[in-house]
């Protein structure tokens, strides 16, 4: 069941940046493309559920099972999986959460006829992947250090 | 004519994220530092990484509600323009000190 978890956590961290990168490409042309606006707020929020299911799935699982695996690469051959990488990405998720939450705010406003309105909602779209894509990153280094933490016990 | 574009909502919370932003990396400082505010945090909720989360989140909200109400109805364009530096130059700031300081610091 916690596998099950952990797969759902990454799942929708991965949605949360794809409709953004959805609602970076729709905002690029909104300019253009009035009947976008709506297709834009609809993604944004999307991008922030996904990104709340995320947060709590992930929150629940670090909270209530990661202890065994932290105990696993911590006794292996990389314990800066845990030390490093866990510790960041556990905090740095939190700024990737209030993003996501402030892009639906941000998508709210009138984008055909206002460029800075456009602009705002650019980078902040434009954020969510670069720090969803990091923290991805440290999830996938995590789970090598478990995976060569566990290697290395003597069988 | 491009004045009043976005809403005074839009202002507040983009400058609650930016200041929430860096609060949250203060306190992984001062509880990676506190032993003493760690033990704290975990006594609040059974784990400090909720009662951080927690923390971070309520002061989003509460500041992103408070900030409006000293706002006008909209913000022009260069207000626009100030808070997406605002917000830019807090997540870089938050995210700089949290890798720092995991990476030197801890």
């Amino acid at each position: 069941m916690n596998e099950i978890l952990l797969m759902a956590h990454v799942f929708f961290g991965v949605t949360c940046i794809l409709a953004s990168v959805w609602v970076f490409v729709d905002a690029l042309n909104a300019g253009a493309n009035p009947a976008s606006a709506g297709r834009i707020k609809i993604i944004s929020l999307a991008a922030a559920a996904a990104m709340w299911l995320a947060f709590v799935m992930g929150g629940y699982w670090y909270v209530v099972f990661y202890a065994a695996d932290k105990a696993v690469i911590l006794k292996g051959p990389w314990p800066f999986a845990h030390s490093y990488f866990m510790e960041t990405k556990e905090h740095l998720v939190v700024m990737l959460l209030l993003l996501a939450t402030y892009l639906p705010i941000a998508a709210s406003n009138n984008l055909a006829g206002n460029p800075a309105a456009r602009r705002l909602v650019l980078w902040v779209a434009a954020m969510i992947p670069l720090l969803g894509l990091m923290i991805e990153g440290h999830g996938a280094v995590i789970a090598m250090g478990v995976k060569v933490g566990l290697l290395a016990q003597p069988h | 004519m491009e004045n009043k574009i976005v809403s005074k909502y839009t202002l507040s919370f983009g400058l609650s994220l930016a200041i929430c932003s860096v609060v949250n990396a203060l306190l992984v400082i001062a509880k990676e530092k506190s032993p003493a505010l760690q033990t704290a945090m975990n006594k609040m909720t059974g784990h400090h990484w909720i009662t951080h989360s927690a923390v971070i989140i309520v002061l989003f909200l509460a500041l992103g509600f408070l900030l409006a109400q000293g706002k006008g109805d909209q913000g022009d364009s260069a207000a626009v323009n100030r808070l997406i530096k605002f917000i830019t130059a807090g997540i870089l700031l938050s995210g700089a000190l949290i890798i720092g300081f995991y990476l030197i610091a801890d």
